[in-house]
């Protein structure tokens, strides 16, 4: 039974939220009422007193990986919209974007090691 | 007319639909931790029902009933709101995929970039659950998924356009029905498309190996750390429902889908395959340590990529089909 997948889909996906709606509110409903103190909201430290802060996160080391995540991801989607004809062209895009890759890794790799020091 | 309406609205809610996805989302985990056990020389789930087949249900059942603790720092709203999505990203998914019939609930061209939207919307929702509970335990957890994300995503949407090069086409029930009428499964076609398959559904999945994100051991449990009761039953069912979506995955885009042999319908084959690539995960988590999180996205992009992009070039060059 096929119904159109525009009306199928964000019906579905509410139907779901409903559903995770009700599990979680049926679990509140039946759980147990605790009372209030002040350990119980602080954050899990391993029974420290260590104030919540958000951490400040280092992302220096896997910024490259993040470019070459957005590269590869549209490689792969032009690769995935490619597929009427199995032909050459997206075959020499991604030898070429390949190449580019492979010649920039140790230009990047040289600068980082010559410049700053590095972050473990 | 009214009556094929009402007929599909129960199939979407009973049979293939949210009771029958729960459940056999539940009994998977069983399989999943009964086989784990054997494998390490121990019982598993062994009273609750016949051979503990209900543990999974009694741990839902259990977790439901807890209070519900929403820690003073946290972000509210995400907080609270993180665990419904973590449930229904993947209930969402599974109706793309050919369970009962040999095409899904939801079939269109193109639904399957769609599952690979879905998918990263899951990894996204997992960074911000731990992010909005400000604990340190959970910033690193998130942050460590964020950055698994970034190592697992490009091999596993490379190989899965693997299968729809050779079907040509983008619709996950067409590829299914492409390799029932063809009878050739894609798992000998393109066995090294789909050995990194299962090793990026491993790292989606967050199972040993990739486990990084709630790294007992070294970060209490990541991610999921503030979150308790009702919270962390949706979370753990969701984890379940996602167990299920990689191995129906599997089951569709490798090993040829629900495929009917005379008198047998497809939904036997479909939960024979299944069970078997969930027990291939199982074992492949009992086998290996954890991996760093350096050495995950470093392996991935030095070793998965140029694999995955070798399959894609192997594909194209029509040496596959």
């Amino acid at each position: 039974m096929q119904i159109d997948p525009l009306i199928s889909l964000p019906l579905i996906f509410f139907l779901s939220l409903l559903i995770a709606l009700f599990l979680y509110l049926v679990g509140r409903r039946v759980g147990a009422r605790g009372e209030e103190s002040a350990n119980k909201v602080s954050p899990y430290a391993c029974g420290e007193d260590l104030p919540a802060r958000k951490l400040q996160v280092d992302v220096e080391r896997f910024l490259v990986y993040a470019v070459y995540f957005m590269i590869f991801d549209i490689v792969a989607f032009i690769l995935a919209t490619s597929l009427v004809t199995p032909s050459v062209f997206p075959v020499v895009y991604a030898a070429v974007v390949l190449m580019a890759v492979l010649i920039l890794l140790p230009l990047w790799r040289r600068g980082q090691n010559g410049g700053h020091a590095r972050a473990t | 007319m009214v009556w094929e309406e009402i007929v599909a609205f129960l199939e979407i809610l009973l049979f293939p639909g949210f009771l029958f996805l729960i459940a056999l989302a539940l009994f998977y985990e069983w399989v999943d931790r009964k086989f784990f056990a054997k494998l390490q020389n121990r019982y598993g789930p062994l009273y609750t029902g016949p051979s503990g087949i209900l543990q999974p249900l009694a741990d839902f059942v259990k977790l439901l009933s807890k209070e519900d603790i929403i820690p003073k720092a946290a972000d509210k709203f995400m907080f609270n709101s993180a665990p419904i999505f973590l449930l229904s990203l993947p209930l969402l998914a599974l109706f793309l995929i050919p369970i009962a019939d040999l095409t899904a609930v939801i079939s269109f061209e193109g639904d399957l970039i769609f599952l690979m939207f879905l998918f990263t919307l899951v990894a996204v929702t997992v960074f911000i659950a731990g992010w909005s509970s400000v604990s340190r335990f959970s910033s690193v957890g998130g942050v460590r998924a964020g950055f698994q994300l970034l190592g697992y995503e490009i091999p596993m949407c490379l190989v899965m356009i693997g299968p729809a090069i050779v079907a040509k086409t983008l619709s996950i029930s067409e590829i299914a029905g492409w390799q029932a009428s063809n009878t050739a499964w894609f798992i000998w076609l393109q066995p090294l498309g789909f050995a990194i398959f299962v090793l990026c559904l491993l790292a989606e999945l967050e199972w040993i190996p990739f486990d990084i994100p709630e790294a007992e051991t070294e970060i209490v449990a990541g991610w999921m750390t503030e979150f308790g009761g009702p919270k962390l039953a949706l979370i753990r069912l969701g984890k379940d429902v996602e167990l299920l979506l990689a191995a129906s995955l599997i089951t569709s885009l490798f090993l040829g889908g629900p495929n009917s042999l005379w008198m047998i319908p497809p939904i036997v084959f479909f939960l024979l395959k299944t069970t078997c690539a969930v027990i291939l995960l199982t074992t492949l988590r009992a086998l290996f340590a954890r991996f760093r999180i350096d050495q995950m996205i470093a392996g991935a992009w030095k070793y998965l990529l140029p694999l995955a992009i070798l399959q894609i070039i192997i594909v194209q060059l029509g040496l596959a089909r």
